[in-house]
């Protein structure tokens, strides 16, 4: 049999791994394991990182603020959520699916809140959520794919991979992986070199085979070997989540109170979101997704079809979430994201093309509650948008200053926020 | 120091065991992208073809050889065979609801995977059904689904144009990007627009009029959604009049628009633009994430200048220095994997008779990894980088998958697996020479320092150990080896 040696590129065995060994050596198990983590975070960067202080312990960070960001895949209608009964052109652009007045909620002179979204009105009425319309891209992209990643990168013209979550855990003190928790499908808003945790199910969270039945700790060892040092595009993030399976405990400890919440994907996701801030292991920045957004078909009326079904998910997760979260909710802003709205006009099935402009919820600490963005009003072409006049940064720019010590140049480059007032302080 | 550094080289230093086969690196190479996974059988197959080039030539000679023995891989859910009408009316019935059905479907796409002999078509069949994306969840398209799989599994090696003409109309299609219910009085934009974006000349490459235009075009076709499922051309709701999308022209003036259908699709799959984007996709896939713009313009040209065909496409890349150049550069998705487990480890999947059976169980587990064949719930179809597969969530996942299948725990009916006794070729036998017998079998290759250290560790014996039939490795930790195995950066790499 012929083999050859492989390629500089290829996965390969640790052969003259001089990795350290925790077992009878100076290295604890925890220490061991953070090790590897850490490696993950020098490997993905190279030698330029080489200052990266010790892993700060999780524990020291905990209390801090929190930011939750929930991404509203394929684009919902900010039209139908937060809805401009105040522009004529609405109610005409919209025969049937438009939202009458008298059944909005929260309504002032001009807005209302979608009816599905009433399980929200005491955090509304506490002044502690805010919505910013005709938000979004600065020029307008009407592809899903497209949009999400010019939305999630945050870096126009740039053709870098590297989502705007992950260059804003990169400047807060720390490494743990655990600074960055995804909660369910992994958004590329984290993607990039500093290391982050995700998970679907919070208690499955555990390297198999690590148990009792193994007190000598073999597995996590023999692993250590294969990976301390791998080249396997994997082998980042395997090393962060071993890393930060020895921190997550607390937060498994936490009781799940999943009763309260939605039965839903985005209602399972916040219970366990929920309990990771609650456990204060050092997360910093969580991402969620609700999916179903994309109505093309059957976004229907307030008696049936997709809008009222997902708004309702919406509001009541997010109202389950801040009860659940208990005194911890002090530290805690949730900001929602979609990579663009929808058309003013229907179309022939009860649903709405791609559009442009949205809404942006905010809820939690620090938020300035109540309605806010430009208006430019409504057209009622056939393929007419919301006018976006607030650039979706300007309003994360405002949450980034606010709860966290980072510089919103670094997160966001070369882009110029404008002041929006969506949080306080500004 | 120096001194005990070299005893610990000697002390792992892999012992050859060359009973049991393995490819040379190019050979495996090949397999590695171009089937599911390593077996003795695939290894016999490539060494008896002469190796992987011409196994890939027979491949692609055989593929359609026989397609009634292929149909029969996996044919253990009935329910795929039966009409949309009627799985609806089993699904208002509360016989059986379509969701379930189409979990059948995916459980037959990887035992197809897993067992076929036409591992090529196979693989291709997976690269256009994801191209064409038709997610299996979703009732609407689920009712046609199964059918619309057949459509692109029966051009997976054939012509581009065909296939696109064929899978844009299909009613799974259809109801899944809303055609179905499109009309001329306000043209439903989905379609249309994915037509450009996704499955042709891509984004950047179209305008907002070519996508109203592109609507247009497609009206005409309906579904008769919740009621017979019945597939239409309904003249009167076709769109006529004058169509521009992009440089295709057209009075648009028949009042039946299939003809033009055809005409505009069979424009698209020539475009220059469809030949870069299949091309570079093709070649993410089989290549690496950052293929060299000059192969991707050189599997464009063979493309174009083969009226659509894949197959010149497909010889011209395995051809190719980058494609040499390439080796152990691409991760696994969760249900390569998963299949890619099963097939490592030679467990047998037998026909289901529970839903806790291995081939039905096979759901669950790909969706614990990170994903089912054909749930990727958007219509980009599932991502065919490494980035979205390298997550924190896939490493525990994978490793927990790995672990429950080298014990033998879950699933653990349904599906025959290779007991101690059957994975050792002979007793008593040292540690050190067993290792390299599996690390052939497991990853295709002899053992390396590496593997023999991580093995070691993982069980606690010594490379020189000599290993009997009562030894506690034969009676408590075969699977702990095993799971060395699976979890070696080699196996998650393809």
């Amino acid at each position: 049999m012929t083999t050859s040696p492989l390629p500089r590129t290829s996965a390969s065995g640790s052969d003259d791994c001089s990795c350290p060994e925790f077992r009878g050596a100076d290295l604890s198990r925890r220490g061991f394991l953070r090790g590897l983590g850490l490696a993950g975070a020098t490997m993905t960067v190279g030698s330029a990182v080489v200052t990266v202080g010790p892993s700060a312990p999780a524990a020291a960070s905990g209390g801090s603020n929190v930011l939750v960001v929930l991404s509203m895949r394929g684009a919902a209608d900010g039209l139908s959520l937060v809805v401009p009964h105040g522009d004529p052109v609405y109610y005409r652009a919209r025969p049937r699916i438009a939202i009458p007045a008298d059944r909005l909620v929260a309504k002032d002179g001009f807005f209302g809140l979608h009816p599905a979204l009433s399980p929200l009105l005491p955090l509304w009425q506490q002044g502690r959520m805010g919505a910013v319309h005709a938000t979004g891209l600065a020029v307008p992209n009407r592809s899903h794919f497209a949009a999400m990643e010019a939305v999630e990168d945050a870096t126009p013209g740039s053709s870098e991979r590297v989502g705007w979550l992950n260059r804003l855990i990169g400047d807060m003190p720390g490494t743990s992986p655990l600074q960055a928790v995804a909660v369910g499908s992994a958004p590329p808003s984290l993607y990039g070199p500093q290391p982050w945790m995700g998970f679907d199910r919070l208690d499955e969270v555990g390297v198999a085979g690590d148990d009792q039945w193994d007190p000598t700790d073999d597995r996590l060892r023999s692993l250590g070997k294969m990976w301390q040092r791998s080249r396997s595009p994997l082998a980042p993030a395997l090393r962060s989540a071993m890393a930060a399976v020895e921190e997550i405990g607390p937060a498994q400890a936490q009781q799940q109170r999943s009763d309260n919440f939605p039965k839903s994907d985005l209602g399972k996701a916040l219970s366990a979101v929920s309990r990771t801030i609650r456990g204060d292991i050092g997360a910093s920045v969580i991402t969620v997704d609700q999916g179903d957004w994309d109505m093309h078909s059957d976004l229907g009326t307030l008696e049936w079809g997709r809008m009222q079904r997902n708004a309702d998910d919406f509001a009541r997760s997010v109202a389950a979430f801040f009860e659940d979260l208990g005194p911890a909710a002090d530290r805690v802003t949730l900001v929602t994201v979609s990579e663009f709205g929808r058309r003013v006009v229907e179309n022939n099935n009860y649903g709405l093309d791609h559009g442009w402009g949205n809404v942006m919820f905010l809820f939690g600490a620090g938020v300035k509650g109540g309605y806010r963005g430009t208006w430019a009003g409504l057209g009622d072409g056939h393929d007419a948008d919301l006018t976006v006049t607030t650039d979706y940064r300007s309003v994360l720019s405002e949450v980034v200053r606010t709860r966290t010590t980072v510089s919103t140049a670094t997160v966001f480059p070369q882009f110029s926020p404008e002041r929006v007032g969506a949080m306080a302080g500004v | 120091m120096r001194r005990r550094k070299k005893k610990q080289k000697k002390k792992f230093r892999p012992v050859r065991y060359a009973p049991t086969p393995v490819l040379g690196a190019a050979d495996r190479h090949m397999v590695s992208r171009f089937s599911y996974g390593t077996t003795p059988e695939l290894v016999r197959e490539v060494q008896s073809a002469g190796g992987g080039l011409a196994w890939f030539e027979q491949q692609l000679a055989t593929a359609y050889a026989d397609p009634a023995g292929d149909a029969a891989i996996g044919d253990w859910w009935p329910d795929l065979h039966r009409d949309a009408a009627t799985l609806w009316k089993r699904q208002q019935d509360e016989v059986r609801a379509v969701w379930e059905v189409m979990s059948d479907y995916s459980c037959r796409l990887m035992v197809r995977r897993m067992t076929s002999p036409h591992q090529v078509l196979e693989r291709m069949t997976e690269f256009f059904e994801a191209h064409l994306h038709v997610p299996v969840n979703g009732d609407k398209q689920g009712v046609w689904r199964a059918s619309y799989g057949d459509v692109i599994r029966r051009h997976a090696l054939g012509r581009f144009d065909e296939m696109l003409v064929e899978a844009i109309t299909h009613p799974s299609m259809l109801l899944f990007l809303d055609q179905a219910v499109s009309t001329k009085k306000a043209p439903n934009e989905n379609l249309g627009r994915e037509l450009l974006e996704l499955h042709t000349v891509g984004v950047g490459h179209y305008t907002e009029d070519d996508v109203k235009a592109s609507a247009r075009i497609l009206t005409g076709y309906r579904v008769d959604v919740w009621r017979t499922w019945a597939a239409t051309y309904k003249p009167e709701d076709h769109w006529t009049g004058p169509v521009r999308v992009g440089d295709f022209v057209d009075a648009n003036a028949a009042a039946d628009g299939r003809d033009l259908v055809r005409r505009y699709l069979v424009h698209l799959a020539h475009h220059p633009q469809t030949a870069q984007r299949l091309a570079r996709k093709l070649a993410v896939k089989f290549v690496r994430d950052d293929p060299p713009q000059a192969l991707v313009d050189r599997l464009a040209r063979t493309y174009l200048q083969h009226d659509t065909a894949i197959v010149p496409v497909l010889r011209e890349l395995v051809r190719s220095v980058e494609f040499k150049g390439s080796r152990g550069v691409k991760l696994r998705d969760p249900s390569e994997d998963l299949v890619a487990t099963y097939r490592a480890l030679s467990a047998t999947v037998r026909k289901p008779q529970r839903r806790e059976d291995a081939a039905n169980a096979m759901l669950w587990q790909s969706t614990v990894i990170g994903l089912a064949p054909m749930t990727w719930p958007r219509p980009d179809g599932q991502p065919l980088d490494n980035q979205a597969w390298a997550t924190p969530a896939r490493a525990l996942a994978s490793m927990d998958i790995h672990w429950s299948l080298a014990g033998g725990w879950w699933p653990k009916t349904g599906v025959d697996y290779l007991q101690p006794t059957d994975w050792v070729p002979e007793l008593p036998m040292r540690f050190a020479p067993l290792v390299d017998h599996l690390s052939r079998r497991i990853l295709g290759r002899p053992s390396t320092r590496g593997i023999l250290k991580a093995a070691s560790t993982a069980v606690g014996v010594k490379p020189t150990e000599e290993i009997t039939a009562d030894h506690p490795l034969m009676r408590w930790h075969f699977n702990r080896l095993l799971g060395s195995f699976l979890d070696n950066p080699l196996h998650y790499g393809r």
